[in-house]
C-alpha cells in the first residue's frame, strides 16, 4: 500500500501553511434557497480540513464550488491561487462525489482508465498508476469485474480511487464514508492520513462527528454559514466539552442567540 | 479540443455499448427483422388510383380507334387517364402527373389499314415499383382487348366487302406492345426497393437518438457527469466524444443493414453508396445531439420513451416515407419540410433509386447539415447549463 511521490506537474505548490483555498463572503442562491450565506473560509496547504454539518447545511454546494462545477452567486472563491471556476486547475483537483458516480457497465479498470485518460495520463504511466491505486484500495483482485456486480463498499473504494488516480494536489471528498462499515471507514481514514503526509491537501465532509477528530482542522457548517472553525482540540476546549456532538450543539445554540439579538 | 480526451470518451462509449449485449442484439437484429417482415408483407401491394397518360393516334381515321380505346379502358375508379402530346411524356411522368404513358403511333389507323402490325410503347415512371407493375398488367390487358376488338372489326369489314375470312384466325396480333421503358428503376423493382434506402437512414437516426439520450441521462442520474465536468475535459470535447462514439457505432449499424438489404433481401439500388453514408452520417450526428438535448428534459428512461412518438411517429408519418409529401393536406406540408427525415428520405431515394449524384441532392444535404448544426448548438447549450 505504497503511494509514490507526486510528479513534476504539481511542482508550483505553495509552501505549507500558505492558503490553498480562500473563500470570502461566498453566497450561493438556488431559486429562493440561500444555500451558502456569506461564507468565509481559509484552508492551508497540507491540511486535512473537515466540513461538518447536518444535511442541507451547504457542504455539497461548497464542494461543488471548490470543484469548479458551480459558480458562486456572490463573493470570491480562490483555489490554488485561481479564482473559481477555472478549468485551468481542474487537473490539480480530485473530486469524489457523494454518490459513487461510476459507470456500472464497465469494469473497475475501465472506469479508472477512462478517468485517467480525461486527466491526461497515458500509456504505461497510466496502467502503472491504475495498478497502484487498485492495490491501494484493495481492489486488485476485482479489477476486471463489471462494477455493477460490486458491493456498496467496493463501489465506494473504487469511487475514491477514481477521484485520486491522477494524483491531485487538492482532494475534495464529499461524504466518502457514507454507508461504509466501521472497518473500512478506519481504512479510509488511514489512507487519508497517508495521502496527507505525502502532501495532498484534503477537504472532507462528513456528518460522522467521531471522524472529525482525525482532521487537522474543522469547519462547522449550518444554514450556509460557518459557525466555528479551528482544530478539534480548540473547538472542544472553547465549548467546554470533550464530545464533538455537544460542541456542535453548543455552537449552533450560540449562533441562534446571535440571530435573536441581531 | 484535445484528441486524446475525446478518444477516451469515444472508447468508453464503445465499451459500454459492447458490454450491453441485449441492446446490441436489439439494435443490430431488430432492423433486420423489421426489414424482413416488411419485405414479406409489402411486396406487391398497391397504393392509390394510378394515372395513365395516353399519346393518342391523331392521323386520318383515328376517331373510331380513340372511341374503341376509351370503351376498353378500365372504369375511372381503377384507372385515371389523361391525354398528352408525344413530347410531353417525360415531363408528365417526372412531375408525377401520371405513373405511366402509353404511346400510340399517330398514324395508327393508316398503318392498320395497310395491314401493318404497329408497335405501342409503354413508358413507366418506375420509382414506385408496385404502381409500375400494376400499370404493366393493366396496359398489357388493354392492348390484348384492343387486339381482339380490332380483329373482330376487321373480319366484319372483310365479310361486308365480300372477301373470304382469313383461313386461320390472325396468326399475329395486330398490335404489339414493345418492352416497357422505365424512367427509373426496372421491372424487378418491388416496393421494398423504394423503402429500403429510407430505412437505412431512419434506423440509424432512431437508435442513435435513443441510445444517446439514455446514455446521457444515465450520466446525469449516476452522477458521473459531475466527475466528468470537474475534470479538464471541455464541454465541446464531451459533445465531440459522444458524437464520435455513437456515429462510429451507427455507421457499423448502417453497413450491416445495407449489406442485409442488398445481399439477403436482394433489393436493387443504383447510385453512389458513399452518398448514402454521407446522409447517414448527417442524420446520426443530428440524432446524437438531439439525444443529448432532449435527455435533459427527461427524469428517467421511461420519459425518454415518451419522446419516441413525438419525435419519430411524427417524422415517419410526415416525411414521405410511406406516402408522398404531396399527398398530405396542404396545411401539413410546410411541417414536413421542417423535418430532417423528409430531406433524408428524398436524398436517399434519389441516390438509391434514380442514381442521383452529389449536386442533385445538394439541397437536401444542405437542409440536413443545417438541422445538424442546429442540434449541435442546442446540445452544447444544454451541456453548459449543467453548470449552474
Amino acid at each position: 500500500m505504497a503511494e509514490s511521490s507526486r510528479t513534476g506537474s504539481n511542482s508550483r505548490a505553495p509552501g505549507v501553511g500558505e492558503p490553498l483555498v480562500v473563500c470570502e463572503e461566498v453566497v450561493k442562491v438556488f431559486g429562493k434557497l440561500r444555500v451558502l450565506d456569506g461564507l468565509n473560509l481559509t484552508i492551508g496547504a497540507g491540511e486535512t480540513f473537515g466540513l461538518v454539518g447536518p444535511n442541507g447545511s451547504g457542504k455539497t454546494t461548497l464542494m461543488r464550488i471548490l470543484a469548479g462545477l458551480v459558480r458562486p452567486t456572490a463573493g470570491s472563491v480562490r483555489v490554488l491561487g485561481r479564482r473559481m471556476p477555472d478549468p485551468a486547475i481542474a487537473a490539480s483537483i480530485g473530486y469524489m462525489t457523494q454518490l459513487s458516480a461510476l459507470y456500472l457497465d464497465l469494469t473497475a479498470r475501465e472506469n479508472l482508465r477512462f478517468f485517467c485518460s480525461i486527466y491526461g495520463l497515458r500509456g504505461r504511466e497510466r496502467e502503472q498508476r491504475i495498478n497502484e491505486i487498485l492495490e491501494r484500495v484493495e481492489l486488485s483482485a476485482s479489477a476486471d469485474r463489471v462494477v455493477g456486480t460490486f458491493s456498496g463498499g467496493m463501489r465506494q473504494r473504487l469511487s475514491l480511487a477514481c477521484a485520486l488516480v491522477h494524483r491531485p494536489r487538492l482532494a475534495l471528498l464529499d461524504e466518502p464514508t457514507v454507508g461504509v462499515d466501521p472497518e473500512l471507514r478506519r481504512a479510509f481514514w488511514d489512507y487519508f492520513a497517508q495521502l496527507n503526509r505525502e502532501g495532498t491537501t484534503i477537504v472532507v465532509s462528513t456528518h460522522h462527528l467521531d471522524e472529525a477528530a482525525r482532521c487537522s482542522r474543522l469547519g462547522l457548517l449550518r444554514f450556509g454559514k460557518l459557525l466555528a472553525c479551528g482544530t478539534p482540540q480548540e473547538l472542544l476546549a472553547e465549548a467546554g466539552t470533550n464530545d464533538m456532538e455537544t460542541a456542535f450543539l453548543h455552537y449552533a445554540a450560540r449562533e441562534r442567540r446571535k440571530e435573536v439579538t441581531a | 479540443m484535445n484528441g486524446a480526451r475525446i478518444l477516451a470518451l469515444t472508447t468508453r462509449i464503445m465499451q459500454q455499448i459492447v458490454r450491453d449485449r441485449r441492446t446490441l442484439a436489439l439494435v443490430f437484429l431488430g432492423p433486420l427483422l423489421v426489414m424482413s417482415i416488411l419485405y414479406v408483407v409489402l411486396t406487391g401491394s398497391s397504393g392509390s388510383v394510378p394515372t395513365l397518360a395516353l399519346v393518342r393516334p391523331t392521323g386520318a381515321g383515328s376517331e373510331t380507334l380513340n372511341t374503341l380505346i376509351d370503351r376498353l379502358l378500365p372504369p375511372g375508379s381503377r384507372l385515371k387517364t389523361i391525354t398528352i402530346l408525344p413530347d410531353e411524356v417525360e415531363t408528365v411522368l417526372n412531375k408525377g402527373e401520371a405513373d405511366a404513358a402509353l404511346i400510340f403511333p399517330s398514324d395508327l389507323a393508316t398503318r392498320l389499314a395497310r395491314g401493318e402490325h404497329p408497335t405501342l410503347q409503354l413508358v413507366l415512371e418506375g420509382s414506385d415499383p408496385s404502381v409500375a407493375s400494376a400499370m404493366r398488367e393493366t396496359v398489357t390487358a388493354l392492348v390484348g382487348q384492343l387486339n381482339v376488338a380490332l380483329a373482330q372489326a376487321q373480319s366484319q369489314r372483310g365479310q361486308a366487302q365480300g372477301q373470304l375470312p382469313p383461313v386461320n384466325a390472325p396468326a399475329a396480333p395486330l398490335l404489339t406492345l414493345a418492352t416497357p421503358r422505365y424512367l427509373h428503376g426496372g421491372p424487378d423493382y418491388t416496393f421494398n426497393d423504394a423503402l429500403a434506402p429510407v430505412f437505412i437512414g431512419v434506423l440509424s437516426f432512431f437508435f442513435v437518438f435513443l441510445l444517446t439520450s439514455v446514455a446521457f441521462l444515465r450520466e446525469r442520474s449516476q452522477g458521473t457527469i459531475e466527475r466528468v465536468l470537474a475534470s479538464p475535459l471541455r464541454r465541446g470535447e464531451l459533445v465531440m466524444g459522444y458524437v464520435c462514439g455513437f456515429t462510429l457505432f451507427a455507421l457499423v449499424q448502417s453497413v450491416v443493414v445495407l449489406l442485409f438489404v442488398i445481399f439477403v433481401l436482394r433489393v436493387h439500388y443504383q447510385g453512389n453508396l458513399g452518398l448514402v453514408f454521407l446522409v447517414a452520417i448527417l442524420l446520426t450526428v443530428s440524432g446524437v445531439n438531439m439525444g443529448i438535448f432532449l435527455s435533459t428534459f427527461a427524469q428517467n428512461e421511461f420519459q425518454i420513451i415518451q419522446f419516441i412518438p413525438l419525435v419519430f411517429g411524427l417524422q415517419v408519418l410526415l416525411s414521405g416515407i410511406f406516402w408522398p409529401v404531396a399527398q398530405l393536406p396542404s396545411w401539413l406540408q410546410p411541417l414536413s419540410y421542417l423535418l430532417p427525415l423528409t430531406y433524408a428520405n428524398e436524398a436517399l431515394r434519389d441516390v438509391m433509386l434514380k442514381g442521383s449524384d452529389f449536386t442533385q441532392i445538394a439541397p437536401q444535404l444542405a437542409a440536413l447539415l443545417a438541422f445538424m448544426l442546429l442540434m449541435i448548438g442546442l446540445s452544447a447549450l444544454t451541456v453548459r447549463r449543467q453548470v449552474a
